[in-house]
This record gives structure tokens, C-alpha cells and sequence, in this order.
């Protein structure tokens, strides 16, 4: 077996990268895949909490990194789903315990066990960003549709570019009402500022901090709007072909239309 | 939409002279651990408020190779250098100070964007935050987020720092990281930012005692997620700057609290009333 290896990354903090991470790799391991979660934030991990697996790590990727475990006994299985695991990071270490070299193996090695290995990526680029790309092969930059969040991810783009990884872009928080009344950028707006495809767009929605607080991916309560939204996302990733949905129907102006859509 | 700028608020309380001060400023990072929790649109707004109540006022950022104070400030057009070019000694201190459009006490140490954070010396970053606070009343260092190099270089100047947190889980044990690696002599104190009063009142959010809860930290402020905070600062116009924002008037109390006065930590309302917010986003779950 040899894994898909995907970096979910933004440069800007807080635009909901473990989020993602979260409920793609969820999502997936839905659909049967088997999927590892490696949460590279290390020193600010978060991956856990809101996979809700806090209270069951026992070694960390700094102790798998150093040989003090097998990488096996690092991975905390999921409780709902058997295919889905963590590989949780230290949280009392620093992010140069770990070398790019040293992740890169670890990946490695991860991919020999799944169909997924998805990559949750610190903040900012400093060592903590180059250990979570080391070992990837392809991107998802994670962006909300803010001046700020689309100039740091032009950043990353370009340094994700000089590795030679394909892009993808998840657009997420956008509120159609603020792009309606031209207070906002639309996801198209944003794909051509960043010029790479977009992947997934997902809507503001508030019931996230609160799932997110008691550690249950939204994926997981089918009856979420944003549950759907995870899906399809995952299934594009995985290759099939789905259209995004649009949030009005089709009006006479075509570019009104793509304004609305998301999926 | 927003409103017509309030000049009227740009002009200092009669009871501060603006001078250049004779002690040392206070040297603040604004920093949180996690990122996205409005550091950078806490540090302009703070600032701008200190500096419309009549203060000398720099924001400097931190952010290497990934700024966007400028552009919160409405300043990207303006930057010609940048904190490196300074630590470098390229250029005088003088020639990166941008003042601010709207308040001539305002000014903005811009962050280079294609440098790394690894670029900066902390002794040189040191040095220079001392120059800065002979020269202002208040130097507010905007820091990235992490705890990497660019924490360590935003928190090496600074005497004070305010702890920006959100009322979610995982920004709360960010933020409880981050003031254990802050000096064990200082006493940081907190602005929980973002908070919905309806989502506390539903117990779909945490109040204010659950994330204090677990910090324990003097309360600098609480500020209400309204989006017109996202449209300002897209626009780059600082809330602070505006009278009859509910927003920008809890950006002034915590900058009148700053500045030394003796006020009562702001609180957001909702129709609800006073007391009910009160009760709301205090005891919520």
C-alpha cells in the first residue's frame, strides 16, 4: 500500500486548517478508506481535541521520532471509525525536535499503512511548516475569503510551488451575504488571486466551535448541513467528480450564479 | 454599512498633553499561541485607541514574512521598509516609521514580507524596542502565531503582554501554553475575543468563567463577534476609530485600562439587556 500524502496548510493561523484535517480525514475513512491523521503542531497540538482522543495519547510523534516506541503504539484508533487513526504531536516539546529528514521517514513509513496520510500543519512557515511539508506530496491550502488569510496563503503557494506539490484550495467561512452585498470576496475572487483549483468551498457556520469544543467532527451527525459539505469534499479528493451546489438558483446573470455556490 | 469616519474621535481627552515622554513607554506583545484570534486586529485597534485618547503610539510587526498589520491599518501602500531593514541598519528608524492617515500619533514598524523569521537578531530586536519606547508612550508588538523563533523574537523587548484568546477549546489550551513561556514575573492579562452572547446563552459557547476558568488571568476585555470587525478590517479603517460602534468603544475602554485609568472591563451587550448579557457570558454553561 502506498497513501495519498496531503499537507493541509494556510500560512494564517485560525482559518480552520485542524478543522479540515479533522473532518476530511473522518469523512473518508467513512467512505472505507484507511486514513492517518498526523497533527505536525507540535508544541500547540489541537488535532486530538478535536478528534476527542485527548485523554488517550500515550506516545506522541517527538517519542516515535526519538525510538522510544513503535510508530504502530503511537497511532490512537478512533472509536467510531476502525480505519481512521491519530498520530498525535508532543505538546511539552519544541518543533525543531524534529527534522525534516526525520518526518519525511515517518511519512514514509505511515504510507505503507494506509490509502491516506493527511498532514495537519502548524501555522505560520517557519521549521514547524517545512517539517509538515517535508513528507507530503500534495497540498490543501485551507483559506477564508479575508485580505489577510489570501496574502499569507499567496505566501505558502509559492513556497508549496518551489516543492513541487499540487495545490488545491478548500475556501472556508464564506458568508454568501457579506459577498452579496459586496463586503466580501467570492470563492472565484479567491481562486484567482491564488491560481490553483479550488477543491471545497465551505459556508460560516456556527455549530463548528461548539463540535468542535466537545470533540465530535461534524461529519459525523449526517443531519448537519455542513456534514454534506465534508462529504463531498472527501469524494472529490478522492477522485470522483461532484458539482458544487449552488445556495440560490440560477439567475439571469451567469456571474451572480457562481457566487452563490458552495460544496 | 460602515459609517462616515468619526473625526471627532481622533482628537485627544484634554487632560493628556501630547508630548514626547520623558520615561520609557510600556513595550506590549499582543500574542495568543493559536492564530486566527484577532491579534493583529487587537493590536491595531488597541493602538488606535490609545492614540486617539492622546498617546505617541507604534505598532510594530513581528510577523516575518507573513504581515498584515499594514493592511488591517490600511497602510500597505505605504510601506517602503520594514523592521529588517532597520535591525540591518539599512535604513534610520525614522525613514520605516509610517504614519498613520487618521491619527498623527499613530505609527506602524512594518513587518518585511519575503524574509524569513530566522532573519531577525533577538539582541539587535531588543535593542530596538528600547529606542522605540524612549520615543512613544506605547509600543505594541503585534506577534506571529506559533512559539517558534517569532514568538521568542515579538516577546524579547517587551515588558507586558496581552494574552488574545477566543472561547474555543483548543485557543484556550493554546493560550494557557503560551503564558507558561512568557516570563514568570510578568502578569499578563486577557481580551476573550469573538464572543457570541447568543451561542453562551444557549450553552453552545464558553463564557467568559469557562475559559478564565482555566487561565486565571486579569480580565482586560471581552469583544462581541460582530462582522462588521471583518469588513473594517478587509477595508483596513480600525473599528477603535469609530464613536457609535459597540465594538470600537470596548476597544477604547481596554485602552483606557491600559493607559492606567480605572475602569471596569467592558462587556458586550445585546438586547437582552445589560444584566442579562452579564449574567450570559458570565455563567453561560
Amino acid at each position: 500500500m502506498s497513501a495519498r500524502r496531503i499537507v493541509i496548510t494556510s500560512g494564517k493561523g485560525g482559518v480552520g486548517k485542524t478543522t479540515t484535517t479533522a473532518n476530511l480525514g473522518a469523512a473518508l475513512a467513512k467512505r472505507g478508506k484507511k486514513v492517518v491523521l498526523v497533527d505536525a503542531d507540535i508544541g500547540l497540538r489541537n488535532l486530538d481535541l478535536v478528534l476527542g482522543v485527548e485523554k488517550r495519547i500515550v506516545f506522541d510523534l517527538v517519542e516515535v521520532v526519538e525510538g522510544r516506541c513503535q510508530l504502530r503504539q503511537a497511532l490512537i484508533k478512533d472509536k467510531r471509525f476502525a480505519s481512521l487513526s491519530l498520530l498525535a504531536a508532543a505538546q511539552t516539546r519544541e518543533k525543531t525536535a524534529v527534522s525534516e529528514e526525520q518526518m519525511r521517514r515517518v511519512i514514509d513509513e505511515l504510507s505503507e499503512l494506509a490509502d491516506y496520510v493527511i498532514i495537519d500543519c502548524p501555522a505560520g512557515i517557519e521549521h514547524g511548516f517545512r517539517n509538515a511539508v517535508a513528507g507530503a506530496r500534495e497540498a490543501i491550502v485551507v483559506t477564508t475569503p479575508e485580505v489577510s488569510s489570501i496574502r499569507d496563503a499567496d505566501r505558502v503557494v509559492g513556497k508549496l510551488k518551489e516543492r513541487g506539490l499540487s495545490i488545491r484550495l478548500v475556501i472556508n467561512r464564506l458568508r454568501p451575504e457579506m459577498v452579496k452585498s459586496g463586503e466580501m470576496m467570492s470563492s472565484d475572487d479567491v481562486r484567482e488571486i491564488l491560481a490553483a483549483d479550488i477543491l471545497g468551498i465551505i459556508p460560516e457556520d456556527e455549530e463548528v466551535v461548539d463540535t468542535t469544543n466537545r470533540g465530535e467532527p461534524i461529519v459525523l451527525d449526517s443531519t448537519r448541513r455542513l456534514a454534506s459539505i465534508y462529504n463531498k469534499i472527501a469524494r472529490r479528493l478522492d477522485g470522483e467528480k461532484v458539482p458544487f451546489t449552488s445556495l440560490e438558483p440560477p439567475g439571469f446573470f451567469d456571474k451572480l450564479f457562481t457566487l452563490w455556490k458552495v460544496g | 454599512m460602515m459609517e462616515a469616519l468619526d473625526t471627532a474621535a481622533l482628537q485627544p481627552e484634554a487632560e493628556i498633553a501630547v508630548e514626547v515622554p520623558a520615561a520609557l513607554g510600556r513595550a506590549i506583545v499582543f500574542t495568543s499561541g493559536k492564530g486566527g484570534v484577532g491579534k493583529t486586529t487587537t493590536t491595531a485597534n488597541v493602538g488606535a485607541a490609545l492614540a486617539a485618547g492622546g498617546k505617541r503610539v507604534v505598532l510594530v510587526d513581528a510577523d516575518v514574512g507573513l504581515r498584515n498589520l499594514d493592511v488591517v491599518l490600511g497602510l500597505e501602500s505605504r510601506v517602503t521598509h520594514h523592521l529588517l531593514d532597520v535591525l540591518e541598519e539599512k535604513v534610520e528608524l525614522d525613514q520605516a516609521l509610517i504614519r498613520d492617515k487618521r491619527c498623527e500619533r499613530l505609527f506602524l514598524l512594518a513587518a518585511a514580507q519575503s524574509r524569513e523569521k530566522e532573519d531577525v537578531d533577538g539582541a539587535k530586536m531588543k535593542a530596538l524596542i528600547e529606542r522605540l519606547r524612549a520615543q512613544f508612550d506605547f509600543v505594541l508588538i503585534d506577534c506571529p502565531a506559533g512559539i517558534e523563533m517569532g514568538f521568542k523574537n515579538a516577546v524579547i523587548g517587551a515588558q507586558h503582554a496581552v494574552i488574545v484568546c477566543t472561547p474555543e477549546v483548543s485557543a484556550v489550551r493554546d493560550a494557557d501554553r503560551v503564558v507558561g513561556l512568557l516570563p514568570n514575573d510578568w502578569r499578563p492579562e486577557l481580551i476573550i475575543n469573538r464572543v457570541k452572547l447568543q451561542l453562551v446563552k444557549r450553552g453552545k459557547m464558553l463564557s467568559v468563567d469557562d475559559v478564565n476558568g482555566i487561565l486565571h488571568l486579569p480580565l482586560l476585555g471581552v469583544i462581541a463577534d460582530e462582522p462588521d470587525v471583518i469588513v473594517s478590517t478587509n477595508k483596513g479603517e480600525p473599528i477603535a476609530f469609530r464613536t457609535n460602534s459597540t465594538v470600537g468603544s470596548a476597544y477604547r475602554t481596554i485602552a483606557a485600562k491600559l493607559a492606567g485609568k480605572n475602569v471596569p472591563a467592558p462587556l458586550p451587550r445585546d438586547e437582552g439587556g445589560f444584566f442579562s448579557a452579564l449574567g450570559a457570558i458570565f455563567g453561560g454553561r
